[in-house]
């Protein structure tokens, strides 16, 4: 009984306090709007004497409260009286921690206090949404009792099934299913037949020449940033997911393309008015050069260090484009205006199909490049660096020069999305280029799969265009990618689509890990 | 993971490379000295008092960087990882002893000279203490459970994917900082004494230099928990064990040292350290929000390598020279103050390629570097 009581409070408290802290960022009053746009309330539907919001709200509340039932189910199987009470324990210490937190805040809030000078999301009316639009007291019993009761249920369902076998089952399915897919007859064919893979091919390529057109110009313009988001992917992947090295500035290249670009063809600073075409190159080339110039003291080091010094070569190029000293070269923190377009046979780009166009072109040249580049020798080479650096120079690699051709082909790439970004937006300035871009990147990289090119493009998908389809969501979309990045090591560390040449990946090395670590005794 | 006593790597003593570094390395230690004899004997741009002002401000920035910069080194020594999530918690505990000064501000404690008091400027000692001890303690409670929730998991795994999930913690921490208590940056309200610019007046040269009171507690209360750190680390069971997990994870263990515990308390340590400074960070500099951890958690890392990372007294020389060079730089090189932050990452840069080891580095072997 007494452990029983233990395991309940262990399995409610983190519940507990993640439920406590999506109230205190006001997520829920969000979801709760978004779970309303998708299921249609009535406002004149009241259950439990509860409108539309609340209801919509509680129906969030609920999910955690039976998730945090079931999950507590996992500790005991097949015994369904223990599983039921353990789960009706969690529950109720979950509901008893939110319960405090909300009626504290609630009567608070009621007595005049405001509260949201201290934290910021906690509005009136967020609060009294959380509360049901009760009395304080009345509303945290309410969501106390509904609490419990769903972590009972949650419970209820999840008796006599044991959640880490049934986990291990879902992986191996997965990994099965994947399998099963390749050895369909139809897949082999068209994996093995080049005429099936170029009518394939085909497809997609007038899939990309159709959507702009039916797409409106918003949805173009979210086309054209994830576009973007793939060329700076596939040019991190070669850098952090080919090689191996992870770079946290990697922004600093894309800013020197943006620059390029701008100072080139804006009539402000320096009134050069070149021809867009001409500043491609050009800014590739200069972004390359930066990639050298900056690798070839820093790829000394190895992983750690190089994440900082990155980290700092970034931030020093942004504070320098900020600063007085530059100011008469760059624009300072005003940054540039009129950035040019490109124009074609005398036509100006001035849609967002235009761009889409260039940029879809720009992304097929660059997956084009890395695809070649990983078949080849040099791509053979970054992965052995990547596996181990020091077998690797055992085995004849000159390591050094590779990290600089990885270095100088990423940088490549990030220019030519900074190309298209200043052109696109027609301006560029100091706060473009924020840290933010850089772990954006590396997000993509690492959710899609490091060293994976199709992992790069669905993970700019899923990172850069569902936000945009949840628009309610965007202010929580950092804080998601943080939690994104943590979550993605710990349960997924090879991405949504893993590379398929990865024999000895890092998820194996762990899974091995963690195998020793259990087999120690306690 | 064994501590190699292997040397580095053998390169060749007199490479193209290492003469052009070399050669570089001594054309700068030459425009520096003469830009040193320049502003101070040549044409002197700013008076003494100027200077000492700078070193004054220098100093006190220069031990919050160092307690900073221990936390770094206290991790690093133990896991060989950098805690990216570092400044985060420094942010946390700078927000525990804000909230802690607000609430006591609130909280009347009238007497019959002053009816208007409150328990802040009543008993400023007592509220000093009590937003060190929560600042203290929110912060070593975060670099715990940050412990438990993003890094332990994950050890054992190669280098890039607990790297990788500290970057991700973060962010998350960053954001969720911004989410909770808003974007706009609060000022912390000290007790009347504290108040930030009154201080000792010092006449040297033509000027007056205030010595901040804030700035005396910021430097005492460093040097008191550097310390006792310095006996915990050295004379203590548990600095023993520290030490032990950090030599060889696997033989502390056989020798029964609980290497989690010994971790997990690490953990508890650098976060208390880091909420000490942020702390101090809120009442000598009086800002505080999301992103105030940021800028000294990177520039802690650069003390802590600048020391030689691993190494606690290191560390504290490592943040006094950084805070010194970050107020003096700008007046020593004739460079504009907005670029204070260049100077710290190009030192970062300069240090990891000439003197990888730090000033008082140990050599670092193979695997750590």
């Amino acid at each position: 009984m007494k452990t029983l009581l233990k395991n309940g409070l262990k399995a409610g408290i983190p519940f507990g306090i993640v439920s406590i802290f999506l109230f205190l960022i006001g997520f829920n009053s969000t979801i709760a709007d978004i779970i309303l746009k998708f299921i249609k309330i009535d406002d004149k539907t009241v259950v439990f004497g509860l409108t539309s919001r609340p209801l919509a709200l509680l129906m969030f509340m609920g999910v955690i409260g039976f998730w945090a039932g079931t999950n507590s189910g996992r500790k005991i199987k097949n015994k369904t009286s223990s599983v039921i009470i353990l789960s009706t324990l969690a529950g109720l210490t979950h509901g008893v921690l939110v319960a405090l937190v909300s009626y504290t805040i609630g009567s608070l809030s009621e007595s005049g206090l405001k509260i949201n000078t201290y934290l910021a999301a906690m509005l009136t009316q967020t609060i009294k949404l959380f509360l049901l639009d009760k009395t304080p007291l009345a509303g945290a019993v309410f969501m106390l009792i509904f609490l419990t009761i769903m972590g009972a249920l949650g419970g209820l369902v999840s008796f006599s099934y044991d959640r880490a076998n049934t986990r291990q089952k879902m992986v191996s399915g997965w990994k099965n299913l994947t399998v099963k897919i390749n050895q369909q007859p139809v897949v082999r064919h068209i994996q093995t037949n080049p005429l099936t893979r170029y009518i394939l091919y085909g497809l997609i390529l007038i899939c990309l020449i159709v959507v702009p057109l039916i797409a409106g110009s918003y949805w173009n313009y979210t086309i054209g940033t994830v576009g973007i988001y793939v060329l700076l992917g596939l040019g991190l992947n070669i850098i952090v997911g080919m090689s191996g090295l992870l770079v946290l500035g990697y922004v600093a290249f894309f800013a020197i393309g943006a620059y390029t670009v701008s100072l080139l063809t804006a009539p402000l600073p320096h009134h050069l008015m070149w021809n867009f075409w001409w500043t491609i190159p050009i800014a590739m080339l200069l972004a390359a050069l930066a990639g050298i110039l900056l690798g070839i003291p820093v790829l000394r080091m190895r992983g750690d260090y190089l994440a900082i010094v990155t980290l700092g070569f970034g931030e020093i190029i942004r504070i320098l484009i900020k600063s007085d000293l530059l100011t008469s070269f760059t624009g300072g923190p005003k940054g540039v205006t009129a950035v040019g377009g490109p124009t074609l046979f005398g036509r100006p780009f001035s849609s967002e199909i235009d761009f889409v166009y260039l940029i879809f072109l720009a992304v097929l040249f660059a997956i084009f490049v890395t695809v070649r580049l990983q078949n080849s020798r040099v791509g053979r080479a970054w992965e052995a660096m990547r596996e181990d650096e020091t077998v690797s120079r055992a085995m004849g690699i000159d390591t050094l020069w590779q990290k600089l051709l990885a270095f100088a082909i990423g940088a490549a790439l990030a220019g030519l999305a900074g190309v298209f970004f200043a052109s696109r937006n027609q301006f560029t300035g100091p706060e473009d280029h924020s840290l933010m871009v850089s772990i954006n990147v590396l997000s993509v990289v690492i959710v899609g799969g490091m060293g994976s090119i199709p992992g790069v493009i669905a993970g700019a998908f899923v990172l850069k265009g569902l936000p945009e389809i949840l628009r309610e969501l965007e202010n929580y979309r950092v804080l998601t990618f943080g939690a994104l990045l943590v979550i993605m090591m710990l349960v997924r560390p090879e991405g949504l689509i893993p590379p398929s040449r990865r024999k000895l990946d890092t998820n194996q090395d762990a899974v091995l890990d963690s195998k020793k670590q259990d087999e120690r005794p306690e | 993971m064994t501590v190699s006593i292997t040397p580095q790597v053998h390169r060749s003593k007199f490479g193209v490379y290492q003469v052009v570094q070399t050669i570089l390395g001594v054309l700068f230690s030459i425009y520096l000295l003469w830009r040193i004899y320049d502003v101070f004997f040549g044409h002197p741009s700013y008076g003494p008092d100027t200077w000492a002002r700078f070193a004054i401000s220098g100093i006190i920035l220069g031990s919050v960087y160092a307690l900073i910069a221990i936390g770094y080194t206290l991790v690093y020594g133990i896991l060989f990882m950098i805690n990216f999530a570092h400044g985060e918690i420094m942010m946390i505990g700078a927000f525990g002893g804000y909230f802690v000064f607000e609430a006591l501000k609130n909280i009347p404690a009238p007497t019959a000279l002053e009816p208007n008091l409150n328990f802040l400027n009543a008993h400023p000692i007592i509220s000093v203490f009590f937003a060190f001890v929560i600042g203290m303690a929110l912060a070593a409670l975060s670099g715990y459970f940050l412990e438990q929730i993003a890094y332990r998991p994950l050890r054992g795994a190669p280098r890039l994917v607990p790297l990788i999930s500290a970057v991700g913690a973060s962010i998350f921490l960053q954001n969720a900082g911004q989410l909770l208590f808003g974007s706009q940056r609060r000022d912390y309200t000290n007790p009347v004494i504290l108040s930030r610019g009154a201080g000792w007046n010092i006449k040297i040269g033509a000027g007056i230099v205030t010595v901040p009171y804030t700035g005396i507690l910021t430097l005492v209360l460093t040097l008191i928990i550097l310390v006792s750190l310095y006996l915990l680390v050295q004379k203590s069971r548990m600095g023993r064990a520290m030490r032990a997990v950090a030599e060889n994870k696997t033989s502390a263990s056989l020798m029964g040292i609980d290497v989690d515990g010994i971790i997990s308390r690490t953990f508890l340590l650098s976060g208390a350290l880091a909420g000490a400074a942020g702390v101090m960070w809120g009442i000598h500099l009086g800002l505080v929000y999301y992103f105030v951890g940021f800028i000294p958690g990177i520039k802690a890392f650069t003390a802590a390598v600048l020391g030689g990372i691993g190494n606690l007294p290191g560390a504290m020389l490592g943040g006094l020279f950084l805070g010194l060079v970050e107020s003096l730089g700008p007046g020593i090189m004739g460079i504009d103050f907005q670029l204070k932050d260049v100077i710290a990452f190009t030192i970062l840069v300069l240090v990891l390629i000439f003197r990888p080891t730090g000033i008082l580095g140990e050599v670092l072997s193979e695997d750590k570097v």
